[in-house]
């Protein structure tokens, strides 16, 4: 009964979910707009049991003391902090939470962070990008042109190369992506439909 | 050891030093080297130009102070846009941690056109469920957002009297810097209720988007520093704003930085093929 009652229910709700999408009449509608309030709904449980997830994961790291622990000190200290924070002055302009939290912590950490990628891609780039075969010779002029083409000083080199640039991501950059997307659409129907009808049960979790 | 092994292992502090110098020179010597306006970024102020006087633009800021540079200068070029022409601003965001910046760019912006808050733009905040939070405001933004980002009711609005579900809102810019973001208001937004999507991208990111334009489904793109800079120039050149430029400020120093990793690649490969043959 535990699980065929969740598998019946994915059953009858994808079904409806599909039928639902192709019928405008006001029931119909009045039911999508319903479900929609389920999913906020289900989404707050699950940002509990992520939370959950967090904490325990971290504390065993520090029970086992696996390497890099300490971080996990950084991690749990962070969340409750930030949770006391938000919980007890609210997250309104002006108080603590984006006073000091967002703007000056977070905003001059992430931007940091972002910022010395330059460096670390500069120096990888030397040290990494090889034209060691015909594939990474076609890779590296591709990069090359559109990173020259993407900035102002490539159109003063040579007036044609934002053209040049344009026309890489627009029909072979294109192309690939667009069959990754095809891909991974009909990879997620297949296994949407799997779920469905109940062949994919990875979902229920473990147990019987 | 030779010099070309010596330059394979090169010290990898030279290289940030010679980086850091060249990135920092032209913010404070502009090389002035322009900024054009390309089609994609051209297509986005069109379609913000072509809102009538009276009616919103949406923005989504779904981005974090890590994306800050390339993406803020968007946000503010659009708002500028926007309020210029008596367009009225409904901002929201899908990230959370963007939401200090949205606020930043409402408490700035809106001011310098006279706007008043309720009446000409609106933020309404975060919320957690992407999808849900989409679908929702197709059907009722009220059901979603009940109070706004300040926690003002929305009924209490005037704004929002006027714009109750996405079927409202002509136009909207979704600026993103990864997932959710612009393909999910693509997926739920532009599919579902016919809402018609512009995105700002990472230029990294850049190159994800450009499927959906070729389709349609994408208004138009404003791909990372460039496009920012392209859009602050087209407001620029409309008179719509004198206010400093900071993406075109950022080109340069852009462009210097896309030359030393190309010469980097330049010199690491003649390094590598000189000392390959050598050592055959």
């Amino acid at each position: 009964m535990r699980r065929t009652l969740p598998l019946a229910i994915c059953l009858i709700m994808g079904i409806v979910m599909m039928v639902q999408f192709f019928v405008p009449h006001p029931i119909s509608v009045g039911f999508y707009d319903l479900t929609t309030k389920w999913i906020r709904i289900v989404s707050a449980f699950a940002l509990v049991l992520g939370v959950g997830s967090l904490i325990l994961y971290h504390i065993d790291r520090l029970q086992r003391k696996r390497p890099g622990w300490a971080y996990s000190i950084v991690t749990l200290i962070a969340l409750v902090g930030t949770a006391i924070t938000g919980l007890g002055w609210g997250v309104k302009p002006g108080a603590p939470l984006q006073e000091i939290i967002f703007k000056n912590i977070l905003v001059p950490l992430n931007a940091s962070m972002f910022a010395i990628l330059a460096f670390y891609m500069a120096s990888a780039a030397y040290r990494a990008f090889r034209a060691r075969t015909k594939e990474a010779a076609l890779l590296l002029i591709a990069a090359f042109l559109v990173m020259l083409g993407m900035v102002p000083v490539g159109a003063a080199i040579w007036g044609k190369l934002p053209d040049v640039a344009e026309w890489i991501l627009s029909v072979p950059n294109m192309a690939a992506k667009r069959a990754i997307l095809f891909g991974v659409a009909l990879g997620a129907i297949a296994t949407s439909l799997k779920v469905i009808l109940g062949i994919e049960r990875g979902w229920l979790g473990g147990g019987k | 050891m030779g010099f070309w092994e010596r330059l394979l292992k090169i010290d990898r502090k030279i290289i940030f030093i010679v980086m850091a110098v060249l990135v920092l020179f032209p913010l404070l010597k502009p090389l002035g080297l322009g900024v054009g306006s390309g089609p994609r970024a051209k297509a986005v102020f069109d379609a913000v130009d072509s809102i009538p006087p009276g009616k919103t633009l949406l923005i989504s800021v779904d981005f974090d102070p890590a994306s800050m540079p390339e993406l803020y200068p968007m946000l503010v070029a659009l708002m500028r846009h926007a309020f210029a022409r008596d367009v009225r601003v409904l901002l929201c965001g899908l990230w959370i941690t963007g939401a200090g910046l949205a606020d930043k760019a409402v408490t700035e912006i809106a001011p310098e056109y006279g706007k008043e808050y309720g009446r000409d733009v609106v933020y309404l905040g975060w919320k957690a469920g992407v999808d849900a939070v989409i679908l929702g405001m197709g059907e009722n933004i009220k059901n979603v957002f009940s109070v706004d980002y300040y926690g003002h009711p929305l009924d209490s609005l005037p704004m929002m009297q006027e714009v109750t579900r996405l079927r409202d809102i002509p136009f909207m810019v979704a600026i993103s810097a990864g997932t959710p973001g612009f393909s999910d208001w693509l997926l739920y937004g532009h599919s579902r209720y016919g809402l018609r999507v512009g995105a700002g991208v990472t230029a990294v990111s850049a190159a994800d988007a450009y499927p959906y334009l070729q389709t349609g489904q994408l208004t138009g793109l404003l791909a990372g520093m460039k496009g920012a800079a392209e859009y602050e120039v087209l407001v620029q050149r409309h008179n719509y704003s004198k206010a400093y430029m900071p993406a075109v400020a950022a080109m340069d120093s852009q462009s210097l930085a896309h030359i030393v990793i190309l010469v980097l690649v330049v010199i690491g490969n003649i390094a590598f093929f000189v000392t390959r043959k050598r050592g055959r």
